[in-house]
């Protein structure tokens, strides 16, 4: 008898407080958006608006985890060339996740050119060093580690970097660029900079593989998609400042299949690209990665 | 009385100071070594014959001159190695085993001389294979290259797994991947012969097989500094003999034969009664003492035999010799004219193995095939220091005449667009330098697409490899089937750096191969298309 009477209060207390909330719409607070897009910022106060609106750092990254961050550092260019991810956005990265108490936070990518001009050249490697991570290298077999990637439709297995292997929680942070193969190169593509052997891949239908490596077990904790400046054309590599376009934009989720589909609108404004030629993503909604629909995900969007 | 020797000290100071940094440049895989380390490799005489620098050549001859030959104990590598192989040999070993194991030997003439002259006509006539095989400073390098630089790198990778472990990636992992098998033999080869021709005879190397040598022995045996006897100290003890690499001391006959002496100084140490100087002591000024150890009572029998012939013989070689040796130079210039005999010879070449196999790639800088062949010394620093790890020793694929010169292979790895390492470090100029604009207008081939073997006509899939990789965007991808893009090649835009062959995933035959200009030419660069304002204000979703 005492104790339903003590329920009824509960019960009625709840209502209230959740009235309360209704009435001063802040519910938006305690349930993250699914995606958040940033526009008209510098990447580091993008990066913090973004986080802001997920609830902060510290809900990905816990105090004492090795963190991975993830960057697109393929080629020997400058920021200015948008080959690779922004150094500021990177930078502002690993601080963060070192303020939220990792106990380490290491930064790699299997690079197209030489990989000590690649991380010189974009500023990734200065980068990572004054924020206090560690970039290391991946130029090597040896660094790779075998794992099965029991999902993947023509790949069933791949060599994956040992430090994203050993990590707790990882950044997926790659630049939105056109591809010459992949037609589009953003969160998803991104993944091949964890591989070893990306013959394989070129091999056995590019954009099947691409998809498949993202069923890997270990999924980031966000796609952080680095659209400060966008190479529309002659990608990936790309030739002048004339294939870039600057668009002050990021966009983050967790779903990396919206994220890329977001993020391909986004650089359809610039230059018209189908959905269906950068085939990966549709293969990733197809392995249930994620969804195309962006109708049926919360997207928060701030303009600064 | 024993005198100080300051000159051997001096010897080991300038041979270390240069032997250590040439040494370092040879097994730095990792570039830690700052390029200009190479200007050490100028003055090396090989090189500055094959590469016609007339500075180098004049600066050497007169250094030998003056001292005699220095180049052998301090300059040449290849030299400092025997030496060092010697030392290695000596540890533990008494004297009489050791450090005065050797006797006198007469030179062999006939043969270091007709060595040096075919060597030297050889190149005249535009082989010059001998020079490739003989240069002591070149088999230095290729030993450095192929056998050094694999252990230390094996070694870097050992200590590299250590501080890994530690987060620490100060030091990395290296793909060893430029070492060929023939580039390998080639070291082997080489080391072992100074190692049993050291222990076994010293510098016989030097004083036989080595066109360099012979070449300034002709001159050292006229320097006016040079070691001799001082009769009134000497005891006829024949510690010198004994101590003496080069053979060259007959301890009763009281000569040095100055054209083999390398100026190593150890007899001179050896001796307890300073009986050995080293002194301003011009053969002229010699003429009537030379003479003297003939009257002096003769305890060998050979000694008198050599004395008659051995003059007018070394007078006839020298003076064949030196003219033919300064002849390189003139057929250096001769080539110029002759080039188009040279492609004549490449083109047979060619026909003779149908399409099948295409001449080798040779570095931007390089100009021609033929120039590249014919200058070229085969030492490999190119290859110790080329940040791509893309050039590689040949063996025999591409004929003797290419025999362990360096070639592009793309075969995991392509030339750095910006990059002009090689070209800055060659120390005969067979590739000339270049500045970053020169090197990236360069066309050593142009990429040959191959659609029948190509992923998206086999597959039907997307690839694009090539065209990623491709910096000038010469390869560049156009509508085919669908959604699907296929590669095109523009050939005015191709500089054949081989970004495409290299990432082509297609075997056993790659789809897109690089096919060797024999003339390099030069394309434009890439047209700076005008940078558009792009603003959009909405996210587009």
């Amino acid at each position: 008898m005492k104790t339903s009477v003590i329920a009824g209060a509960a019960l009625s207390l709840n209502f209230d407080k959740l009235r309360a909330a209704l009435a001063s719409n802040t519910v938006e607070v305690e349930q993250a958006p699914d995606m958040v897009a940033v526009m008209g910022g510098e990447p580091e106060v993008m990066l913090d608006k973004a986080l802001e609106a997920l609830g902060g750092i510290g809900n990905y990254v816990r105090k004492g985890q090795k963190v991975v961050i993830k960057p697109n550092i393929g080629w020997d260019r400058t920021p200015e060339m948008a080959g690779n991810t922004n150094p500021k956005l990177v930078k502002a990265l690993v601080k963060k996740c070192l303020e939220a108490g990792a106990s380490k936070v290491t930064v790699f990518d299997h690079t197209c050119d030489n990989w000590q001009k690649c991380y010189q050249t974009s500023g990734i490697a200065e980068a990572v060093r004054e924020a206090g991570g560690i970039i290391m290298p991946a130029n090597d077999e040896k660094y790779f580690k075998e794992v099965s990637i029991p999902n993947g439709v023509n790949l069933k297995s791949a060599k994956i970097h040992e430090a994203l292997i050993e990590a707790d929680v990882w950044f997926n942070v790659p630049v939105l660029k056109n591809h010459g193969g992949a037609k589009l190169t953003c969160a998803m593509k991104n993944y091949m900079g964890i591989v070893w052997d990306r013959r394989f891949f070129h091999q056995n239908d590019l954009q099947q593989c691409i998809a498949d490596i993202c069923t890997w077990q270990k999924r980031p904790v966000l796609n952080i998609v680095d659209a400060y400046r966008i190479m529309f054309q002659n990608g990936p590599q790309g030739r002048s400042a004339s294939d870039v376009a600057t668009l002050k934009s990021m966009i983050v989720s967790p779903n990396i299949v919206a994220v890329d589909t977001a993020s391909l609108r986004l650089f359809n404004q610039v230059k018209q690209l189908d959905l269906a030629a950068a085939a990966h993503i549709g293969k990733g909604e197809a392995l249930h990665l994620g969804t195309t629909q962006l109708d049926s995900i919360s997207i928060k969007r701030i303009k600064i | 009385m024993k005198r100080p020797n300051y000159w051997k000290g001096l010897r080991v100071t300038l041979a270390i100071l240069l032997f250590v940094p040439i040494l370092l440049f040879f097994v730095d895989f990792a570039g830690v070594l700052p390029d200009q380390t190479s200007k050490l490799l100028h003055l090396q005489i090989m090189p500055a014959l094959l590469g016609g620098m007339a500075g180098i050549l004049v600066f050497q001859f007169a250094l030998a001159l003056l001292f005699g030959r220095i180049y052998c104990s301090a300059i040449c590598p290849a030299g400092v190695l025997q030496d060092i192989i010697n030392r290695l040999f000596c540890i533990g070993k008494k004297k009489k085993d050791g450090t005065r194991r050797f006797h006198y030997h007469k030179p062999l003439n006939v043969l270091r001389y007709s060595i040096l002259g075919l060597t030297f006509l050889l190149a005249i006539f535009g082989v010059v294979e001998l020079c490739t095989l003989l240069d002591p400073y070149s088999n230095f390098g290729r030993i450095a290259n192929n056998l050094f630089r694999p252990v230390v790198m094996w070694l870097n990778n050992l200590l590299a797994e250590g501080l890994a472990r530690m987060d620490n990636y100060t030091l990395y992992q290296v793909t060893i991947s430029n070492v060929t098998l023939f580039g390998v033999v080639s070291g082997l080869v080489a080391l072992g012969l100074f190692i049993v021709m050291v222990i076994f005879r010293g510098r016989l190397f030097c004083n036989t097989l080595c066109p360099i040598g012979a070449l300034l022995s002709l001159v050292s045996r006229y320097s006016l500094f040079r070691i001799s006897f001082d009769r009134d100290a000497c005891t006829r003890c024949g510690s010198c003999e004994r101590a003496c690499k080069a053979e060259a001391i007959d301890s009763r006959g009281l000569t040095v034969d100055t054209s083999r002496c390398v100026d190593c100084f150890n007899c001179v140490s050896s001796c307890p009664k300073g009986g050995l100087r080293y002194r301003f002591n011009p053969p002229f000024r010699k003429a009537t003492e030379r003479t003297a150890p003939a009257s002096e009572p003769e305890t060998r029998k050979e000694a008198s035999a050599r004395a008659p012939i051995s003059e007018s013989r070394r007078t006839f070689l020298a003076t064949g010799a030196t003219v033919a040796s300064s002849l390189p130079i003139v057929s250096a210039i001769a080539h110029e004219v002759g080039d188009p005999a040279g492609h004549g010879k490449q083109m047979r070449l060619r026909r003779r193995k149908g399409h099948e196999k295409w001449p080798p790639i040779v570095p931007p800088g390089a100009i021609s095939i033929e120039r590249f062949k014919d200058i070229c010394t085969g030492c490999q620093i190119c290859v110790t220091q080329c940040p791509s790890h893309v050039l590689r020793p040949t063996g025999l694929e591409y004929g003797l005449d290419y025999m362990l010169k360096p070639r592009v292979a793309y075969i995991d790895s392509y030339c750095n667009y910006e990059c002009t390492v090689c070209s800055e470090i060659c120390p005969t100029h067979a590739i000339m330098p270049l500045t970053k604009e020169e090197k990236a207008t360069t066309q050593v081939g142009i990429a040959t697409f191959f659609i029948d073997r190509c992923i998206v006509k086999t597959e039907g899939t997307d690839c694009g490899a090539c065209s990623e990789h491709c910096p000038t965007q010469a390869v560049h991808m156009v509508p085919y089937e669908g959604t699907l893009t296929i590669p095109r090649v523009n050939p005015d835009l191709c500089i054949g750096c081989g970004g495409c062959e290299s990432i082509c995933p297609v075997r056993p035959e790659r789809a897109i191969i690089v096919k060797a200009n024999e003339v390099h030419k030069f394309v434009e660069k890439p047209k700076e298309e005008e940078v558009k304002k792009v603003e959009i204000d909405d996210f587009g979703f």
